[in-house]
């Protein structure tokens, strides 16, 4: 899943962003879109000096000024759910359509199998190893979140 | 890193759902093409423990969840580290501080790499720990000397014709 969608699995979740200038702001997301601007609810706006605060109730932040994003732990549960969930719903209409498109992937190297290149169109996916499936290969440390390494 | 993302692999015939008892019919993602090269090279270091440093001079350490073609990052479980070093430019000192999920903006990223958990702790055998708010006072004081510096810096290249590119946000 892209870290776009995990953002706007956390809308109505508590955020900080970090802007490129070192201010922080701390509030509700509200939306965000496919370039990061994001609209937040009931802000706390801290200056880079870490001294002035200033309240907010809504705010506009254009995506380009974002440095960085802290999103609470269960946003990661969430958003595995609400991938998992539309997996599912796209096998599903796969299968209804008829099942050619099977997609195969192959996970024995750790590193699924790639489609022939009709993907061109599509703005590349990031890789993303699911983490409830067991790993084989010696000395791969992968993170399930199952085990947690620590 | 043990598999080459780039070596192409026909893709093999094998139903999804039928072997693995673990996945409840859902499906990978994977990477279709490889257009955006520079960025899919990350995809072997997903799930794995990494090390980002950021443009604000920011060393994050965590575990890579996903990332896309910007290089955005999820990072989860970060740890904020904050290396301070003597006269002479060696470390002596550290602050940590944890952090939690980060979702890091591609352009703010330097670099990134993977890290070998068996001894990525090793250096810091030789290190003082100091708390976390020590270290960022202490910081703080070194970007502002630095920033003095190149400010010294730029003036005194500018005389000579020359321009010294230096932005206060990138301390790293």
């Amino acid at each position: 899943m892209l870290p776009l969608y995990l953002l706007t699995s956390a809308k109505s979740k508590e955020i900080l962003i970090e802007l490129k200038n070192g201010e922080s702001l701390n509030g509700e997301l509200v939306n965000c879109d496919s370039w990061m601007n994001l609209t937040l609810k009931n802000v706390i706006q801290t200056s880079p000096n870490g001294e002035e605060f200033v309240k907010i109730p809504e705010i506009y932040i254009r995506g380009n000024h974002i440095k960085y994003l802290r999103l609470p732990e269960e946003v990661m549960d969430y958003a595995k759910e609400q991938n998992m969930i539309n997996m599912e719903q796209r096998n599903r209409n796969q299968k209804r359509r008829g099942g050619n498109d099977q997609r195969n992937y192959n996970n024995n190297n750790n590193y699924s199998g790639r489609q022939g290149g009709s993907g061109r169109e599509r703005g590349g996916n990031g890789g993303h190893y699911r983490n409830d499936q067991n790993r084989n290969g010696g000395g791969n440390r992968r993170y399930n979140n199952n085990n947690n390494n620590n | 890193m043990s598999q080459s993302p780039i070596a192409a692999q026909p893709s093999q015939s094998q139903p999804s759902q039928a072997k693995d008892p673990f996945s409840p019919n859902v499906e990978d993602l994977y990477l279709e093409s490889y257009a955006f090269t520079t960025a899919a090279a990350i995809v072997g270091s997903v799930d794995r423990k990494v090390f980002v440093l950021l443009r604000d001079g920011r060393n994050l350490f965590g575990i890579l969840r996903t990332f896309d073609q910007f290089a955005n990052l999820v990072l989860q479980d970060v740890v904020e580290r904050i290396y301070l070093n003597d006269e002479e430019n060696s470390p002596t000192k550290f602050g940590e501080t944890y952090r939690g999920v980060f979702m890091v903006r591609g352009e703010n990223v330097v670099m990134l790499g993977e890290l070998d958990i068996d001894k990525e702790d090793d250096h810091l055998e030789n290190l003082k720990q100091i708390s976390f708010e020590e270290a960022e006072k202490e910081l703080k004081i070194v970007h502002e000397k630095t920033i003095k510096e190149e400010g010294i810096k730029g003036k005194k290249l500018l005389s000579k014709g020359l321009i010294n590119d230096f932005v206060k946000s990138d301390l790293y």
